[in-house]
């Protein structure tokens, strides 16, 4: 039986922990402004559609680990960078009311969904 | 200014939001042609994806648990404990591979169940006919 | 099997009416356990941490941090080792955590310029092992749908009104990082001590739908949908 891979890799370290060290140094930091890019939708993905093509500044470098793209079939091989972004309302809502010009929204992504402005 | 993919990925969530589950409504296979870039998007559309879709006011409520949403909650925990899935894979199956009817249309701990019962059969564990004829044995003790 | 509809509960049915979900939890825990894919203890053992979670560590913490300034910044740095000092170790009761949650909680703060409130819209990520299962209304889709988009009118359903000088911060947990609001703390609280401090940290608070006040220790009152069977707590 096919085991994953977190009770063999991740006891006494924790997930994401597990991953500490596999992703290379990361390709983004605290305050870069990114796009989130828009790929093809199919069978799974945790990058919500609300924020695709939409612009927002990195907020916070998380950590690293598999791309639930990946990690959904068990593949835990290539692990990314992760970003929580921030996004003013405004830019994900045309008809986000002006009166609250300073509304905010974050999310996380893998570094694969984010491309420099 | 909109960009294009704004002014699609908004227009996509337009669109989804009345791709509603058709019970009464079946929707009878299609030639390809009818399948438009949009329509193709929203098909494809992951059913958990609802961020940002119309819907209006409900009362929010409380809910007490059913002895069998948490034993489910733990069987689920205690598969991917002992390695049989990971989380991801978990809520992959559950809450996009179901598909939009039964996403939306199941109990929250409903899908949990399902998948467990999937994963259970689709990584061959068991078999589905031992899976049927548990089901089968279960029920007659309650007969 | 016949339908109840909601809310209505049966005092005493002649027969024992069992729902297709509970023929089928059965036999898929039963089939797990015959096939050795966990053992019946596992499951006694997970199920017994999972009636051990609640919000009053993630209370607890906030009020800690309220008293203590070198808590607050280990808090907001990081959350996972911040959590052992109120009894929450993340990486049980496997050794690498709840698998569902994962190992790192992020504590948001609020101030008197930014507010922030929790949702995730895939699916209903919560950070359980310090705030216990989440809510009824925090799974639906209705709430996912509509907080990231129309915050202040969800808050105010909440109701929560804010002025406009106040940056409504709406976090979308939809990776692996947890989440919990540390709320600001209230007038009229000088000189309370931790405990009386928590009391008031609700669970709404902490997902940050709600603001702490000194003359409130629950959570606003809202419908309970009762079980049919409900979960035994046997110890």
């Amino acid at each position: 039986m096919n085991k994953s891979h977190h009770a063999q890799k991740a006891t006494g370290k924790g997930d994401p922990q597990c991953f500490t060290g596999e992703a290379g140094p990361p390709k983004f930091k605290v305050g870069d402004r990114v796009r989130i890019k828009d790929l093809p939708d199919i069978f799974y993905t945790r990058c919500q559609v609300y924020t695709r093509g939409a612009v927002g500044e990195v907020a916070v470098v998380t950590h690293e680990s598999p791309a639930p793209e990946d990690e959904a079939w068990d593949n835990v091989d290539r692990p990314e960078w992760f970003y929580i972004v921030r996004f003013k309302q405004s830019e994900l809502w045309p008809d986000y009311p002006a009166a609250y010009a300073n509304d905010t929204l974050q999310t996380e992504f893998s570094e694969r969904w984010l491309e420099p402005v | 200014m909109l960009t294009p993919t704004r002014q699609q990925v908004l227009r996509h969530i337009d669109l989804v939001g009345q791709l509603q589950p058709a019970l009464h409504q079946p929707q009878h296979a299609p030639f390809p042609e009818a399948i438009d870039h949009a329509l193709f998007r929203a098909y494809m559309r992951t059913a958990h994806d609802v961020g940002g879709e119309p819907d209006v006011p409900i009362q929010y409520e409380e809910k007490e648990e059913e002895q069998w949403e948490l034993n489910t909650y733990v069987t689920c925990e205690c598969l991917a404990w002992r390695g049989l899935w990971n989380a991801e894979e978990r809520r992959r199956r559950q809450n996009v591979d179901l598909g939009q009817t039964q996403y939306l249309g199941l109990p929250y701990y409903g899908r949990w169940l399902l998948s467990a019962a999937r994963i259970l059969v689709d990584k061959q564990a068991i078999t589905l006919t031992e899976l049927i004829n548990k089901i089968d044995e279960v029920k007659k003790r309650y007969e | 099997m016949a339908k109840k509809s909601p809310g209505e509960h049966k005092a005493a049915p002649m027969v024992e009416e069992v729902s297709d979900f509970e023929i089928l939890e059965l036999a898929v825990r039963e089939l797990a356990i015959e096939k050795g894919l966990f053992t019946a203890d596992d499951h006694r053992h997970f199920t017994e941490f999972a009636h051990s979670i609640g919000p009053l560590p993630a209370a607890r913490l906030v009020a800690k941090a309220w008293l203590d300034p070198k808590f607050k910044k280990l808090a907001l740095e990081d959350g996972v080792t911040a959590s052992k000092e109120v009894g929450i170790d993340w990486l049980n009761p496997t050794g690498f955590g709840t698998p569902s949650d994962y190992t790192d909680l992020r504590v948001l703060e609020d101030t008197p310029t930014v507010k922030h409130v929790v949702v995730c819209t895939l699916c209903s990520c919560y950070p359980r092992p310090i705030l216990g299962h989440s809510p009824e209304w925090y799974r639906t889709p209705n709430y996912r749908r509509r907080i990231v988009r129309w915050p202040r009118q969800v808050l105010s359903e909440f109701g929560l009104q804010l002025p406009e000088n106040v940056e409504i911060r709406v976090e979308d947990s939809n990776q692996k990082c947890r989440f919990m609001v540390m709320p600001m703390r209230p007038d009229g609280t000088e000189d309370w001590s931790e405990e009386e401090l928590a009391a008031i940290v609700t669970r709404d608070c902490l997902i940050g739908v709600a603001l702490p006040r000194p003359d409130r220790k629950q959570n606003a009152q809202r419908p309970v949908h009762k079980a049919i069977h409900p979960v035994q707590h046997d110890h």
